[in-house]
């Protein structure tokens, strides 16, 4: 007998490039013409081809669970489908060689140095360089970007750009061109870091060969600089990423990058000014803050300073700086210099500050403030791109050989009368790089986002970046709003790269907790809804289940008698309208029970209540473990309907694993999460939520107008206590039993008593001296959780079945009036709802 | 001419319907320091007492006054008391000035020293846009060739004229636009539109606030914007420097009238600008006084 060769081994390698077109007149990165692959790529091709159509795809597919498990989302405003976008990833990174890398890093280091030049000199200096007649006082004067209240204020150790983002492009010689610069707040460093992770993982082999460098040391230099320009507590400083919230298009880098960096993502009404100093509003009282690390735009930093309207920023942040109290980088107003005009100026500017020539070159961009430039710009209008000369430049911008006679019409005249407002900037030619698409590489053109921080003296470049991928292959801009993709960016070593494991965080914990260890007040108030909801979720799933199954139950019977109690229990509780009560309506409960699994403009729907905890999920991902995380998303990604199964069975379906993702992240919460205040807020308002609920359950249970017994054991199959019963009792369910185990039984995790013994417990722990709302009395526990032991239960029960409903029924409507009671002042004490007002 | 001696009283009270348990307010509310203006004394009281009180001087040479109260308040009063000396502004002769266009290309040429200051002045602010509508309406007091003086006294008195003063037409909120095209408004609403005018036609103008002395001397009507701060307009004119013109009452400020600050326009100098936290609705009471105390001794 022979062997059979194994056939995967013998299989010639693919050829992914076969087919692959670098287009005619710009630069391919891949290839210096077709078929032939640039130096640096080589390697890389030859592993693709090694690996095949197949396990690329599966690798690719990979890639695109561990996106959608990481929650990694980019908001895209006005997207119908809403916030959170999966972000797009490509599978092939852009390859940068070492020796044109060290070409990119000088350009970059001069540039940073360069623009914090120029903002000290016009925001800390005496501004020689309007004074002596090196820039027009048009591009600070006119210039919305130039924050008076921040004139005069210099920027601890002279540094204005603590990071700074250039859009770099190719052009067909294969040059490196500088597109726009980003000074205020750039983003993406995160998603460049995310993009790693994930592709190191799906291409491990791929990426220790072709010895990539690493990121890491950037973002450890990043984090040390922040923590060295705290202006005191300098052993321990405060460093806070502030974010201007959920709602964000980059919310999720910031949370990622927070965690990552370890330093607590806060809002702006998370923290205060006091005496000129900021502090965080925490449960434990104000804990000052050395150093802001902003993601929050220049002008709406400060709604006392600047923009007013801002509710965003912190008011007297800016009287916080000018008393050098506190750091923020990058400094107020450095978003001035990011204007387009400032490009034409560079060259000039480099010279005179510098005394260097300029090593990245700007793409050609001429000012119209000036007579001679505008009138290239009116002659060559139909070539340019024309944009606004200040502002962010993600703004508009106009291209003359499209513009219609009437527009073109207007920005001509706006051009000609308010020249200095605009500028024409030549259109880029961008290089394509290839992207795994269809199973196959194609062109598109590229943009790289490059990072440089301050560092060590001086600046230090990331090595590496965020390229930016058009969705189409002739699609002149580039950008993650109109929707393109992005990819990882392998700067090659020179030599091997030492082999060191991506961490997790590069915070060292015990550091970070000495310094820091606060739970913002809104962050507790966060937690606590969402113990309430995930609760409240819980429950609904389980009647929805218990619903379901006896509506495909076969036998009639029992499950029909069951099904009119459990109608009947839902109309109590609100969920149906009050005619299911009677048996009639039940025809109906398939049809609503479908509603309110996935209606979502129903109240209380398992929809709506995803909703509401997938928002304040959001609004906390900072404050949970990596896996919880995914547990979350989990619940988001489960929830999506699945085609092709029948509804109910659909449901049901749904149902399960709903219940489980729940039942997972409570394990994940109670086994990970450290149990400071945080844990128990969220505890808390699980806690409460579950022994509100059973109250209302057991009071509906009781209160319907069928037979009382058929509803018992669906109430504890709700309450998933059945196990337990059967175990104890032997018996069909019997109203004393069944509230011994629902109620008094202190061991049932499940059981009024238990979630009282934790509310008891929680509340002494509840923090003494909360700053959020000085001299008020302390939260009392509602008095039904000292008198529960007292109470005889089984006298009620023996009562309720002589006929006399009342005892029993007042028990139970005073533990479901005095906890939410209860809940209103938690809220009231430590959840600071601080509404800024503007005069 | 002697220097006259002002005692200015300026409170500004606030009633919240809620508690207010932190509140930051930025005040200008101390008069500057200038080459006609002596601020002899100043002080202000505020009630709550404020948890810290700190000031520097702003980016238009403003002194501007950072207080924050932290106890829970539902009023709060900053009364600001000044003594000012003022002496005589001066006015030059019409002829004295350039012709408007020759200023225009000053500024735009000159990028030195005061002229820089000023040409910061010539661009649109977050209040003040520049538009042809302006320019258009300020044409007609600006033929060509005329002396800069002459011209911006005509467009004063057009204003003036053409402008009702009505305090029930605007508010601080009322974009210009909308107060051009009713023709209504306050003096904030005036110097506003003045500014924007010199502005659209390349000359730098700034915002002035202040107080205007209203006890009127015998005779003489009364002027209006007594109750409340006041404010006008300045232009600058090189060789000589920034000239004060009062729009709203349609005259060149000498003696009677005070200044506190100026920038670009109201938005810079707002005289109390505040964030709380909490509140609602309030209620807003300015009260001021400008009490004359005739002309200082000489050397006082």
């Amino acid at each position: 007998m022979r062997a059979t060769p194994e056939t995967g081994s013998t299989v010639a390698p693919a050829n992914l490039s076969q087919g692959y077109r670098p287009a005619p007149g710009v630069y391919d990165e891949m290839q210096s013409a077709p078929g032939a692959p640039r130096p640096h790529w080589r390697g890389f091709i030859s592993a693709l081809d090694r690996l095949g159509r197949h396990e690329l795809a599966s690798r690719w597919e990979n890639g695109r669970r561990i996106i959608r498990e990481h929650g990694v989302t980019y908001n895209v405003y006005g997207d119908p489908q809403g916030m959170d976008r999966p972000w797009e990833l490509d599978m092939v990174p852009l390859l940068v060689p070492f020796d044109e890398w060290q070409r990119i890093e000088a350009g970059l280091v001069q540039r940073a140095r360069l623009f914090n030049l120029i903002l000290a000199d016009l925001y800390g200096g005496a501004q020689h360089l309007l004074r002596d007649g090196f820039l027009p006082p048009e591009l600070v004067y006119a210039n919305p970007g130039f924050l008076r209240p921040c004139h005069g204020i210099r920027a601890p150790k002279d540094i204005y750009v603590h990071l700074h983002a250039a859009d770099l492009a190719r052009s067909p010689d294969g040059q490196w061109w500088v597109l726009a610069d980003r000074t205020q707040a750039p983003s993406g460093t995160g998603y460049a870091l995310e993009n790693r992770v994930v592709l190191s993982r799906i291409l491990p082999d791929e990426f220790r060969d072709c010895q990539v460098q690493r990121l890491a040391g950037f973002f450890r230099t990043q984090r040390e600089t922040l923590q060295d320009l705290a202006p005191a507590n300098r052993d321990h400083p405060t460093v806070v990423l502030l974010t201007p919230g959920p709602h964000n298009e980059t919310y999720f880098e910031h949370a990622y990058l927070a965690r990552y960096l370890g330093f607590p993502l806060v809002e702006g009404g998370d923290l205060t000014v006091r005496d000129r100093r900021v502090f965080i509003k925490t449960l434990e009282g104000l804990q000052p803050v050395d150093v802001i690390l902003r993601r929050v735009d220049d002008t709406f930093c400060d709604p006392l300073e600047l923009r007013g309207d801002s509710f965003l920023g912190v008011p007297g942040l800016v009287e916080a700086t000018r008393a050098g109290n506190v750091t923020v980088a990058n400094a107020l107003g450095a978003g001035l210099v990011e204007s387009p005009a400032f490009l034409a100026f560079l060259p000039f500017l480099c010279r005179h500050l510098l005394g260097e020539e300029l090593l990245l070159p700007s793409v050609a961009t001429w000012w119209c403030g000036q007579g001679k430039e505008q009138q290239y710009v009116l002659d060559h209008f139909g070539e340019l791109v024309i944009k606004p000369a200040f502002g962010s430049t993600q703004g508009e911008r106009w291209f003359g050989a499209q513009l219609g006679a009437a527009d073109r019409g207007k920005l001509l005249k706006a051009i000609r009368t308010r020249p200095h407002e605009f500028i024409g900037q030549e259109r880029a030619a961008l290089a394509r790089a290839p992207v795994w698409q269809e199973e196959r590489l194609q062109a598109r053109p590229v943009v790289l986002r490059a990072y440089v921080a301050a560092g060590g003296g001086s600046f230090v470049v990331m090595p590496g970046g965020l390229t930016r991928v058009s969705s189409m292959s002739e699609d002149p801009i580039v950008s993650m709003q109109s929707g393109g993709g992005s990819k990882d960016t392998w700067v090659l070593a020179s030599g091997p790269v030492v082999q060191a494991p991506m961490p997790a965080t590069l915070a060292e914990p015990r550091h970070v907790e000495r310094a820091y260890s606060g739970v913002p007040s809104r962050v507790a108030e966060n937690l606590f809804w969402l113990g309430r909801y995930t609760e409240r979720l819980e429950q609904t799933l389980r009647i929805l289940r218990c619903v379901l199954g006896r509506l495909s139950d076969e036998t009639g019977g029992e499950g029909s008698t069951q099904l009119a109690a459990l109608a009947g229990v839902m109309a109590g509780l609100g969920m149906l309208p009050e005619r299911f009560r009677k048996p009639a309506a039940v025809a109906e409960l398939p049809q609503r029970v479908l509603r309110l699994v996935y209606k979502p403009d129903v109240t209380g729907s398992v929809r709506e209540l995803l909703g509401r905890i997938r928002l304040l999920v959001s609004l906390v991902r900072d404050r949970f473990s990596g896996d919880t995380w995914r547990i979350l998303n989990r619940l988001e990604l489960d929830s999506r309907t699945r085609a092709g199964r029948p509804p109910l069975a659909n449901a049901v379906a749904l149902i399960h694993t709903l219940v489980l993702d729940l039942a997972a992240f409570n394990g994940m919460e109670m086994e990970n999460m450290t149990r400071g205040h945080g844990w128990l807020f969220l505890d808390l308002g699980r806690r409460l939520e579950r022994a509100i609920n059973l109250a209302k359950l057991l009071r509906a249970g009781i209160a319907i107008d069928t037979r009382p017994d058929a509803v018992l054991e669906p109430l504890l199959e709700i309450a998933d206590s059945v196990m337990t019963y059967r175990r104890r009792y032997f018996a069909e369910p019997a109203l004393p039993a069944v509230l011994e185990l629902l109620v008094s039984d202190a061991t049932n995790p499940r059981s009024l008593a238990f979630q009282f013994e934790a509310l008891r417990a929680h509340a002494a722990d509840l923090p003494a001296d909360a700053a959020a709302a000085p001299g008020e009395e302390q939260v009392g526990l509602p008095s039904v959780v000292a008198v529960l032991p007292g109470v005889d239960l089984a006298e009620r029960a023996a009562q309720f079945e002589r006929g006399d409903h009342q005892p029993l029924e007042d028990f139970l409507a005073g533990v479901e009036h005095e906890l939410p009671v209860f809940a209103e002042q938690v809220a009231h004490r430590y959840f600071s709802h601080s509404v800024q007002r503007v005069s | 001419m002697k220097e006259l001696l002002y005692e200015i009283t300026h409170s500004t009270a606030y009633a919240y319907a809620g508690s207010v348990s932190v509140s930051h307010h930025l005040l200008r509310l101390a008069p500057r320091n200038f080459a006609r203006q002596r601020c002899l004394q100043h002080e202000l009281g505020i009630d709550p007492q404020p948890a810290a009180t700190n000031w520097h001087i702003d980016y238009f040479g403003n002194i501007a006054h950072f207080i924050t109260v932290e106890c829970a308040h539902r009023q709060l009063t900053v009364t600001s008391r000044s003594q000012v000396a003022i002496s005589p502004a001066f006015i030059p002769d019409v002829a004295e000035t350039l012709a408007w266009q020759r200023v225009r290309k000053m500024c735009d040429g000159d990028h030195s020293g005061r002229a820089l200051e000023a040409h910061e002045f010539t661009y649109a602010s977050s209040l003040v846009p520049r538009s042809v509508d302006y320019a258009d309406y300020a044409r007609a007091s600006f033929p060509a060739d005329r002396p800069l003086l002459d011209a911006v006294v005509d467009l004063t008195r057009r204003i003036s004229r053409d402008f009702k003063f009505d305090p029930k037409a605007t508010s601080v909120a009322t974009p210009l636009e909308e107060v051009f095209k009713q023709r209504r408004g306050v003096c904030q609403d005036f110097a506003h539109v003045q500014i924007a005018c010199l502005r659209s036609l390349n000359l730098p103008a700034r915002y002035v606030s202040g107080y205007l002395e209203t006890d009127p001397p015998p005779g003489q009507p009364k002027l209006l914007g007594a109750d409340a701060s006041h404010a006008w307009t300045a232009f600058y004119c090189p060789g000589i420097g920034w000239i004060d013109v009062d729009p709203t009452n349609n005259c060149l400020p000498s003696m009677r009238h005070i200044t506190v600050a100026w920038g670009r326009d109201f938005s810079d100098v707002s005289p109390v600008r505040g964030v709380l936290v909490g509140g609602g609705d309030h209620e807003l009471n300015v009260a001021v006084d400008v009490i004359a105390k005739g002309p200082l001794p000489d050397g006082g």
